[in-house]
């Protein structure tokens, strides 16, 4: 007792006193997040003329769209200290699922609905073996890795499933305020490409997604059973209704990619979306979300997706090969999960 | 128990509890009950299984065996929601603050407070958590850093927050000024006082016999998971508390002591 009595005082001083308006912890890893964006923007706008151009950034914007897409699950996921392996093979399951209901002569929506459901019932699966099994997130979705993309491959043989029809493709391949001109030569003559389906789609999700971690009652559950998740089961909440809740929602948002992606290439294809896991996990991870849990923004996560995006694009460009942007995104993920770590360290 | 009349019911008791993890035996048939305001100790050497017999009350830990009856009811605590429906709020010995919620999230932590469209209300949750934590200490300034920054004592001064906020009946206090300085365990002191003085049962976990002599108006003592005696404060003095956690008896030739403190 008498070893507090001294300290107290010092202790309860209001802290950060002056320095508020300075940009602190996950803001400010946004802010180096967004600012290395602008500077690769900006390096590969000198190393090739065509990157940036209006075409070029909406073909970043569609590429982006997918991992996008994926990495708002993910992050609410790696939130609650989880991981999910499977959002690539369960991408891939979806648009079969949606597929095969096409051939079987329903209408595309509704199919498409089917497979986004097939998509959310894998990651309530997922849910389910992670809170009532009590396996690690790891493990319950590498199987689940495993078993969604054996399902693909069974239920098609491993082909490809093509003529879906033109209404298929319009959500990939579409746009709003698209301008076509006539030429006198009688050549369509495009003005402005348009702002792609999937970037909107993309952009709605990830307000919706961080409407629902930063406003609604159930981001607040998922940040506190990845912060502490006793506390949060002591303190009432239901720690595996909100587990469930995030992986099924890692899910759905796979199957939502898997209907953008296959839209976006008119066919199925069962092998589609090898590895976007990870593709996903480093967007959230250069966005700032740590793997221990209780930290990660949307925000965050849809900078790092660029980032992954802008990265690929500018390099292909440029003429790097496959191989050589592998290693530099390998780099970009443990560097800036370094550079974090060193500033939360001081 | 059950012929009395409700308003002699005890307000919480807790019948030949069993808690076992495998070979270790924490908590070995211990009866306990409490009446409304009056404050009871529960004291025992570090791993006498006080914290386990609370945790059971709180409904955080599922009892081997026995059975807890509120207010003269059989009362079915699975779960901490459980145990919160029949007024039972509990000031944890670990605090179960989540570090990277600020001071009133974590107040509000599973019961948050709402707006008409069902978003988070944070400006009110963050009003009533200033107020709340105002109460318990003035100082109280930085209510927006997450509380992994904040000191011990302030973190238990929101876990204290926590448990008065939602109107207990029961309150489970688990070492509560362990981390306090003298002026905020005075304040705790003094909030314990008018608690009871409110009607309000409390169960007090504390190794310090200051407050014991000063805040119970009954202990029970636990030694090695068992119930080795519950005396009324007036007819024991710290020598007999002290027998008891150490050996598990009385001292020799004990007799009530009466009022002579
Ligand atoms: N979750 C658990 N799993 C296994 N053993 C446990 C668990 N919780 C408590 N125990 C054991 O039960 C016994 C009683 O622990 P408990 O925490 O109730 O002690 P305590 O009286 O509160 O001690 P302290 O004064 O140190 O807080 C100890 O031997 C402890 O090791
Ligand atoms: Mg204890």
């Amino acid at each position: 007792m008498s070893d507090n009595q001294s300290s107290t005082d010092m202790r309860l001083r209001p802290s950060g006193s002056g320095l508020r308006f300075l940009p602190s912890g996950s803001s400010l890893h946004r802010l180096s997040a967004l600012l290395t964006l602008l500077l690769l923007i900006f390096a590969f706008s000198f190393t090739s003329p065509a990157f940036f151009t209006m075409n070029n950034g909406l073909t970043v914007l569609l590429q982006t769209s997918v991992i996008g897409l994926l990495a708002i699950g993910m992050t609410m996921v790696i939130i609650t200290g989880g991981i999910d392996l499977s959002v690539g093979s369960v991408l891939a399951l979806s648009g079969v699922v949606a597929g095969l209901t096409i051939k079987a002569g329903v209408p595309v929506l509704p199919a498409m609905g089917l497979g986004i459901v097939a998509g959310a019932f894998c990651g309530f699966l997922n849910g389910l073996v992670i809170t009532k099994m009590r396996i690690t997130p790891f493990v319950a979705t590498l199987g689940m890795m495993m078993i969604a993309r054996g399902v693909a491959l069974q239920l098609t043989g491993a082909a490809p499933i093509s003529r879906l029809g033109d209404m298929f493709g319009k959500l990939g391949n579409g746009s709003f305020f698209r301008v076509v001109e006539m030429q006198a030569n009688g050549f369509p003559k495009v003005i402005f490409p348009g702002i792609p389906y999937p970037a909107v789609l993309l952009i709605v999700m990830a307000l919706f997604g961080a409407f629902l971690l930063q406003r609604r009652q159930i981001g607040r559950h998922i940040f506190s059973v990845g912060s502490n998740e006793e506390a949060a089961r002591l303190s009432g909440v239901n720690v595996d209704r909100t587990k469930i809740w995030a992986y099924t929602a890692s899910g759905a948002l796979a199957g939502l990619a898997g209907m953008v992606l296959m839209s976006r290439l008119v066919t199925v294809q069962p092998n589609e979306g090898v590895m976007y896991e990870l593709d996903a996990i480093a967007a959230s991870v250069i966005g700032g979300a740590s793997l221990m849990g209780g930290v990660g923004s949307i925000s965050g996560s849809m900078i790092g997706a660029f980032i992954i995006g802008v990265l690929r694009n500018g390099l292909n460009m440029a003429g790097t090969s496959a191989f050589i942007q592998q290693i530099i995104i390998g780099v970009v993920v443990i560097g800036a999960v370094y550079i974090d770590q060193v500033r939360n360290r001081n | 128990m059950l012929d009395v009349t409700a308003q002699d019911a005890p307000l919480v008791q807790m019948s030949e509890i069993y808690k076992h993890f495998g070979g270790i035996h924490a908590v070995e048939g211990v009866s306990v009950d409490l009446y409304p305001g009056e404050v009871v100790g529960v004291l025992g050497h570090n791993g006498a299984g006080k914290s386990c017999l609370m945790r059971i009350l709180s409904g955080a830990m599922l009892p081997s065996g026995g059975k807890i009856y509120v207010n003269g009811e059989a009362a079915d605590l699975r779960s901490p929601q459980d145990a919160k429906h029949y007024g039972i709020e509990t000031i944890y010995q670990t605090l179960a603050l989540a570090n990277h919620l600020d001071a009133a999230q974590n107040l509000f932590l599973g019961r948050e407070l709402k707006t008409r469209f069902g978003n988070l209300d944070e400006a009110r949750m963050h009003a009533e958590a200033q107020e709340a934590l105002r109460q318990l200490n003035p100082n109280f300034k930085n209510l927006k850093d997450p509380v992994a920054k904040l000191s011990g004592g302030q973190r238990q001064v929101i876990a204290i927050a926590r448990a008065i906020y939602f109107q207990a009946k029961v309150l489970i206090m688990d070492e509560p000024t362990a981390a306090l300085g003298p002026s905020e365990t005075a304040m705790v002191a003094d909030l314990t006082l008018r608690l009871k003085n409110e009607g309000i049962g409390i169960f007090l976990i504390s190794h310090d016999m200051h407050d014991v002599f000063d805040l119970c108006d009954r202990v029970m003592v636990m030694n090695k998971g068992r119930n080795v005696g519950s005396f009324r404060i007036e007819d024991v003095n710290k020598d007999d508390i002290l027998s008891l956690i150490i050996k598990g008896t009385l001292p020799d030739g004990w007799t009530p002591r009466g009022a002579s403190k």
